[in-house]
């Protein structure tokens, strides 16, 4: 009897609670899930017109239509390489910067680091793609510095050869202030006692970072990692649609930016679906591949 | 009981999400038609002699339906609280005409395409309607439509003809089909190039405006090497150009192209008549060589593929370079920008070069505006051409001078632009009203009573007596130079059009093909990457001869073969 009161009690004290998470879950239900209905459309011949129910349905053809584009594996190809780069720079610069920092004594120095480096992450790339364009063009400072030196002017900005690393070096460079202040933070929640306790037993301050400060980092480069795999597909689709040219189709055409023009020259709602539709897919099933194996290898559980 | 109502009301939001996301993605056409009602016209008027006069009034009301997409008037001074419904059109209209027009709905216009798409599957047509082309060639096709040949020929007035047929007839014999007039609607034509040059320069460095490539080519390698703008240092460049450059807006090579006899992404008659893709033909491959050479020299900027039309007219400003192929509309921008910077840059534009001796011919694409469209069964066919008749009416200059008793506009609940049909005039009349003017040294524009377009015409007399007034003020000379000057945009433009050898017709103007829609992009991939690679230099001339065979194979056959189904159907020849 006195349980039941007890729970009686307990849920009218934790009902506001409860009603307050409703926006949040309306919010969720109409932007996150209401979309997902859409996904029918990537097995239909849509005609906006015609709407969801009285479109054609025509199995997998549209699957069939952006697999057989003629440069699909080139831009598929492409989009692994880059964004496979930038989680992996994203990941370990950061990680070096944040325990750089944290060796960093003095104070106002740090926060004026952190800060400086946390700025770039603010801009959006339709500002910084028209500086970089300047910072990295023939006549631009870079080019200047290199033909002080004697060296030939590069174009980087239509070389296969240089595209693909100026769209990863920046994307890192913008990023890396976000994941740089995680690991920080990472860093603060290690127990202040296991430092004490190595420095009684005589380890100086490497064998302090390798054998506490990144060990105690584990579960959160995991995390960072696991989560930067969903998005493996896509490899960054303002950026690139910012800084491409013609010129470098070849190495940096991804498939958000084909998508792109291939629903700018006339509204294939269907066959973009269906490559939206594909990224989702590729995306889960990495996702719960790397939590799995940071299941396995660290004991690790997100969820 | 509530968790139904709660999920039906959940599941009734998600579904106007999506529809709104649907919506949203709708391009938007022909922006406001209206379908009208099958009109409950009284049939008992059938049997009376018709009198032809264009504004005469029924005896009877005559009621018309349409449909609407509207938007709030733009005008700040517009009068509040007047609907569609309540427009002093309408009320002008059973005034002057005895005809009622109702509204079988009204929407905000980004909703239109949505709920007339709707309307079109549903099978519920109106009697009247504004379409576009797509929508037209399908109304034609299952037989919809009301035959206007009769009505236009006894109804229409002289001045709705004038703006109809200034096109030599052409919108009217596109709307022919089996000699029946199926909807009306006048067309409108793109952009003629011409070549804008820093006149400034030239003088500087003792040289003639270019009338040929050849002469053209050594002009602008004099811009590059000579140091046009006498500031002493090496900062410019010969011809402008942006990654846009063989269909771009502006500061592109489509001008060029033309000038060497090849018309990218157009379709032209070949020699046994049917039509070809321009960026395959040889004329191209020769174009991409020059311009090839002229990378090389450093003619062309050596980044230009990095730059869009906004970026490149921001060295056109900066004074970096001073020849650019465009259209007419220059002097009104970035033309005046440049002058604002630099007081001595004096701007003039030169008919297209010519090459090997040939002339320069420009490219003129037409379109067909808005469309109206009667329904078959709908009893009076020339109310609808009376309407049109009606709204040219109430564009006389006594109904559009704000000044006028008679003033007929948002201020006193006249809202033009949720009236349909309206139709509008090209630019020739009024550049030739507002010259005589200026010429007779008018201080006030007077216009005869049925003057077509009086308010644009004001606005350009006006910018010609402040720049008359201030030469130095550079917005009234972008507005004047491009619009009203005898050797301007509009006035170059005029002249070419009317010499035959001086330009050619884009053959298309059908919707996209099937393959277009399947294959266009991918080809148009092609395209681009080929001709940037070829300009720069990173591929050689000869790739072009491979890109042909490609751009035939993936798709551009069957897109030439579709073109020409359709031009042997529908096109005006």
């Amino acid at each position: 009897m006195k349980i039941i009161m007890a729970r009686k009690r307990s849920i009218r004290l934790e009902l506001p609670l409860h009603l307050m998470l409703i926006p949040g879950i309306l919010v969720t239900l109409v932007y996150a899930y209401g979309p997902m209905f859409g996904i029918v459309m990537a097995f239909q011949k849509y005609q906006p017109f015609l709407g969801f129910l009285k479109s054609k349905w025509i199995g997998l053809a549209n699957f069939e239509y952006v697999f057989n584009l003629p440069d699909f594996n080139q831009v598929l190809y492409n989009t692994f390489l880059i964004s496979i780069l930038k989680i992996f720079f994203a990941l370990v610069v950061p990680l070096i910067l944040a325990l750089l920092l944290n060796e960093v004594a003095k104070d106002w120095f740090k926060r004026l680091i952190q800060t400086s480096i946390f700025l770039p992450f603010f801009l959006s790339w339709a500002v910084l793609g028209g500086v970089m364009i300047e910072i990295f063009s023939l006549n631009g400072p870079i080019n200047a510095m290199l033909s002080g030196f004697g060296l030939e002017r590069i174009m980087f900005m239509g070389s296969n050869q240089w595209f693909v690393s100026i769209l990863v070096g920046s994307d890192v460079w913008k990023g890396m202030g976000y994941n740089m202040i995680i690991f920080l933070a990472a860093i603060v929640g290690i127990n202040a006692h296991l430092y004490e306790a190595a420095e009684v037993d005589g380890a100086g301050k490497w064998k302090q970072m390798i054998h506490i400060t990144l060990p105690g980092m584990a579960p959160i480069i995991i995390l960072m990692c696991t989560l930067s795999l969903g998005g493996i597909l896509n490899a960054g689709f303002d950026q690139i649609l910012i800084l491409y040219n013609p010129i470098v189709y070849e190495s940096g055409d991804v498939i958000d930016t084909f998508v792109y023009r291939l629903g700018l020259f006339d509204q294939q709602y269907s066959p973009a679906a269906a490559i939206g539709l594909f990224k989702s897919v590729i995306s889960v099933v990495l996702v719960t591949l790397s939590y799995y194996l940071a299941y396995r290898l660290s004991n690790y559980r997100i969820f | 009981m509530k968790r139904v109502t709660t999920s039906v009301a959940l599941i009734s939001t998600l579904l106007a999400t999506m529809l709104l996301a649907a919506c949203s993605n709708n391009k938007e056409t022909a922006g406001e038609s209206s379908p009208a009602n099958t009109a409950t016209a009284s049939s008992s008027q059938s049997a009376e002699p018709v009198s032809n006069d264009p504004l005469g009034k029924y005896p009877e009301p005559v009621t018309v339906t349409q449909v609407l997409g509207f938007r709030p008037p733009e005008e700040a001074d517009a009068l509040q609280g007047v609907t569609p419904e309540t427009n002093g059109y309408i009320k002008d209209l059973k005034e002057m005409l005895n005809i009622e027009l109702k509204y079988k709905w009204t929407v905000p216009s980004d909703q239109f395409d949505q709920k007339f798409n709707l309307a079109i599957a549903s099978g519920d047509l109106p009697d009247m309607m504004m379409v576009d082309y797509n929508t037209f060639v399908k109304f034609k096709e299952q037989g919809i439509l009301a035959d206007l040949s009769e009505a236009y020929q006894n109804y229409a007035s002289p001045t709705l003809r004038k703006i109809i047929e200034s096109d030599g007839g052409f919108a009217l014999k596109a709307m022919t089909s089996d000699n029946k007039l199926l909807g009306l609607a006048s067309s409108g034509e793109g952009g003629v190039q011409v070549l804008w040059i820093r006149k400034d320069w030239l003088d500087n460095l003792g040289l003639q405006a270019p009338t040929s490539i050849e002469e053209l080519e050594k002009v602008a390698d004099a811009f590059v090497k000579n140091d046009p703008d006498k500031n002493g240092k090496n900062d410019t460049y010969g011809l402008a150009l942006n990654k846009n450059f063989a269909a771009g807006w502006g500061f592109d090579a489509k001008g060029f192209f033309q000038s060497s006899g090849s018309y990218p992404f157009a379709w032209l008659k070949g020699a046994d008549g049917k039509l070809i893709p321009g960026e395959i033909q040889p004329e191209t491959k020769a174009a991409l060589a020059r311009l090839q050479s002229w990378y090389q020299s450093g003619i062309l900027e050596k980044e230009f593929a990095l730059k869009d039309e906004d970026k490149e007219s921001e060295d056109l400003v900066a004074g970096k370079v001073g020849i650019s192929f465009g259209e007419w509309w220059y002097p009104n921008w970035p033309l005046n920008l440049n002058k604002d910077k630099d007081p001595k840059a004096d701007w003039i534009q030169l008919e297209l070069p010519s090459l090997n001796g040939n002339p320069g011919k420009t490219l003129i694409s037409r379109g067909i505006g808005a469309i109206m469209v009667v329904k078959k069964d709908f009893e009076h066919p020339e109310a609808a051409i009376k309407m049109a008749n009606f709204f040219q009416e109430l564009q006389k200059p006594k109904y559009v001078d704000k000044n006028s008793p008679d003033f007929k506009g948002p201020k006193t609940g006249y809202n033009y632009s949720w009236y349909q049909p309206r139709y509008y005039s090209g630019f020739k009349d009024i550049f030739l009203a507002v010259n005589e003017a200026l010429d007779a040294n008018k201080e006030k524009l007077e216009l005869p009573e049925d003057f077509i377009g009086s308010g644009e015409a004001q606005t350009w007399f006006d910018a010609a007596k402040k720049y008359q007034a201030n030469p130095k003020d550079n917005t009234a000379w972008g507005m004047y130079y491009s619009r009203v000057a005898k050797d301007g945009g509009i006035a170059v433009a005029e002249k070419i059009k009317e010499d035959k050898s001086k330009f050619v017709y884009n053959e298309y103007y059908g919707p996209p093909t099937p393959t277009q829609v399947e294959k266009g992009a991918s080809l148009n991939k092609l395209t681009n990457e080929t001709f940037t690679k070829i300009i720069m230099g990173s591929a050689q001339i000869s790739e072009f001869d491979k890109y042909v065979e490609d751009w035939k194979k993936l798709g551009g056959d069957d897109i030439t073969r579709e073109v020409n189904e359709w031009y042997d159907k529908n096109a005006v020849k």
